[in-house]
């Protein structure tokens, strides 16, 4: 079976988003639109606010002022798992959710919550070159195939809109070749790409359009040139 | 809220053996005593100290929610299976000396966990690790005590993100029972089997920060440890030899 | 120059592993050089790294085969993660830079003096007054190689430092490594980045299932 099923993508929007931690704002007045079927790049500075924009579109933080929404369910609405049925968020940090005993368990975990079936965990794993430590504990990796693990349980769930902070750390060539290369077959079967990362090579290789944030602000919103 | 809470109180601003001090203090006296009032007293006492470091509020919540489920077990074992004679409170028939030995235990758990909550919420763990080098106390035994006493809040910030990440792969909080039964172990297991795998590169880094190295660590900004400080510190020693005196003697209150 | 790391010969087995994850090991460390060590996840990079500063097996148990000698070395270790290392002890970034010279004992002054100057390399002298559990991967990631070099090692052994950094603060990494061993270190870096590993170091190895294939000029061996 192909790993890839379809997933027809959600258009995503961020209208006139403001929001702060505590006191000052560190997203300001943020516009930004993201058609469905689009894949894009959120680049800028360490600390510019990319991750605190992407996770509002699982309703992990709500905007002070302004909207984001996926397709048209307004996110700061629907709790997170909810979320999770049309947005496939991808932490910066896997650690954060390995815990079955071996990766296969693991990566069916995310579709099992949904009630979507299992059928794609061992296409994906091998699509992602997982099938020989399928059987292992996922601690027993090392942290570069841990993280790979990790991407593998969010594109088993099938989600229309792909949302992946800082897949490619700590990957080599082959590691990011194989993420660029499901990617961009999900991106031929529809599905909506958000990358945030400083793997400009990376982002080259998957992305069409690239934002730029600086400080809480859209500084530029540009095509990639390949 | 249990961790440190940034403040300026008198608390904040002691040496931070003052206030350890004096939670050693209230402890060993909550155990000298044996009547009602005398440990009403020492609640009374801990409470105020809560006052005076201005984190009530954030040590309240957790010492109830530790204490109440004691409290209830202590009047249930002995209130209500306790001996005659009995006293009515309401539709209840309860144990006078039982009644009152439940007081007595569930003052001295409530006196002990607002004394450690207040200790933990107003002592920074840096200020007393400085403390602490400056007295000579060598490293091993400070970072056992300071990541012991920094356990719940790191715990707590790194279980946040794990039930984020869980929540976003679909798995529902709350609901029935057995459901919430089944969400422990996603949220439980990546918390014990991270921090676990992290222990290596810490040992590691630890160690080539030169905390094997076998010398006097510098401290860097010891906190002022003032005479009237000092003096307080012996005189609660005291007390607390004194309560033990009185207890022994047969004047125990 | 002598070097102040040999190994020859090593072999390097973990506690309870069925195979050595280093073998057939002959490496010289010298000041002044940066060694890049690249290679495909699980050929032994990291091992190698423990091995040379010496850390392994002497924390890590196991079994270290073959010669190892190495002049009275001091190392310093980076690793990718940066909030693994913290020692979670400071509240501040300037205390946590100190941290490493006050455990030696130097006097207060001296060991301030060292902070001011490394977190200037480092280019977190602003956040120098700054909760270190508050700053970004990338800022925190900086605090732990001036951390490192607070310690002013004679061997400097970094682990996919640039991992969290964005490509303006990975250059000047870089760039600083090169700066480390021309003041007189010798630094060892395991990374996959090797476009940027290849501007600065002076040799590289490439290591494949525990065993050097290639050894020599960065242009031949991260091409």
């Amino acid at each position: 079976m192909s790993a890839v099923a379809a997933a027809a993508g959600f258009p995503v929007r961020w209208e006139g988003v403001r929001f702060g931690y505590t006191g000052d704002d560190v997203l300001h007045d943020v516009s930004l639109a993201i058609g469905a079927g689009e894949s894009v790049a959120l680049v800028g500075p360490n600390g510019a606010g990319k991750t605190t924009l992407t996770r509002m579109l699982m309703g992990l933080v709500r905007p002070r002022v302004g909207r984001a929404s996926v397709g048209d369910w307004d996110a700061a609405t629907q709790r997170p798992h909810v979320m999770a049925r049309r947005v496939g968020y991808a932490f910066q940090h896997a650690d954060q959710q390995l815990f079955a005993r071996t990766v296969a368990d693991d990566v069916a975990f995310g579709p099992q919550r949904l009630g979507i079936g299992t059928d794609q965990v061992s296409a994906v794993l091998q699509e992602l070159g997982l099938s020989d430590v399928a059987g292992r504990h996922p601690y027993d990796l090392p942290a570069p195939l841990r993280k790979l693990v990790s991407l593998a349980g969010v594109f088993a769930m099938r989600p229309g809109v792909l949302v992946l902070d800082e897949p490619t750390t700590g990957f080599d060539r082959d590691l990011r070749a194989r993420v660029v290369g499901a990617l961009r077959r999900r991106t031929e079967a529809g599905a909506t790409i958000i990358a945030i990362s400083h793997d400009l090579a990376f982002v080259r290789a998957v992305a069409a359009r690239e934002v730029v944030l600086e400080q809480g602000r859209v500084v530029a919103d540009r095509r990639v040139v390949g | 809220m249990i961790g440190y809470v940034a403040g300026d109180s008198p608390l904040h601003r002691a040496h931070p053996y003052t206030p350890l001090a004096w939670a050693g203090a209230l402890l060993l006296v909550a155990f000298a005593v044996s009547t009602p009032a005398a440990i009403g007293s020492v609640v009374l006492a801990a409470v105020a100290t809560a006052a005076v470091g201005r984190v009530v509020p954030s040590v309240m919540r957790p010492a109830l929610l530790l204490a109440l489920p004691t409290w209830g077990l202590l009047l249930v074992l002995h209130g209500v299976l306790g001996p005659d004679p009995r006293v009515a409170l309401g539709p209840l028939s309860l144990s006078q000396p039982g009644l009152a030995r439940a007081l007595v235990l569930g003052g001295r758990i409530t006196a002990i966990l607002f004394a450690f909550l207040t200790v933990l919420a107003t002592v920074s763990p840096p200020r007393l690790v400085e403390a602490m080098t400056a007295r000579g106390v060598p490293f091993g035994r400070i970072y056992l005590l300071v990541s012991t006493l920094t356990l719940v809040p790191r715990m707590r910030s790194r279980a946040a993100l794990i039930l984020e990440a869980q929540q976003c792969r679909g798995l529902r909080l709350g609901g029935s029972p057995p459901a919430r039964l089944r969400a422990l172990g996603p949220l439980v297991l990546p918390l014990v089997l991270g921090a676990l795998a992290e222990v290596d590169e810490q040992v590691l880094a630890l160690d080539a920060r030169g905390v094997t190295s076998g010398a006097r660590r510098t401290p860097l900004a010891p906190p002022p440890d003032r005479a009237g400080e000092r003096a307080l510190r012996w005189v609660l020693g005291l007390l607390v030899v004194a309560a033990y005196a009185a207890k022994f003697a047969g004047h125990g209150l | 120059m002598k070097p102040i790391v040999r190994l020859r010969g090593g072999s390097f087995t973990y506690p309870g592993a069925p195979a050595p994850a280093l073998h057939g090991l002959d490496l010289e460390l010298r000041r002044g050089e940066v060694t890049a060590v690249t290679g495909p996840i699980g050929a032994g990079a990291t091992t190698l790294l423990l091995v040379a500063a010496g850390f392994a097996p002497r924390l890590t148990g196991g079994t270290l085969a073959g010669e190892r000698e190495s002049l009275a070395v001091r190392p310093g270790i980076v690793f990718a993660t940066p909030w693994t290392q913290l020692t979670g002890l400071c509240h501040t970034v300037r205390a946590e830079v100190a941290f490493g010279p006050a455990s030696h004992g130097r006097p207060r002054e001296q060991v301030l003096a060292v902070a001011d100057r490394v977190m200037g390399q480092a280019q977190v002298d602003h956040l120098a007054d700054r909760d270190p559990h508050t700053l970004s991967g990338g800022e925190l990631q900086r605090v732990i190689i001036a951390s490192a070099l607070a310690l002013e090692p004679d061997l400097l052994v970094l682990d996919d430092p640039a991992a969290e950094l964005d490509p303006a603060a990975a250059d000047a990494l870089y760039a600083l490594l090169r700066e480390v061993a021309e003041a007189g270190a010798a630094v060892l870096v395991a990374t996959p980045d090797v476009e940027r590993a290849a501007r600065v170091a002076t040799r590289a190895l490439r290591l494949e299932q525990g065993r050097v294939v290639k050894d020599g000029p960065p242009s031949e061996v991260l091409a």
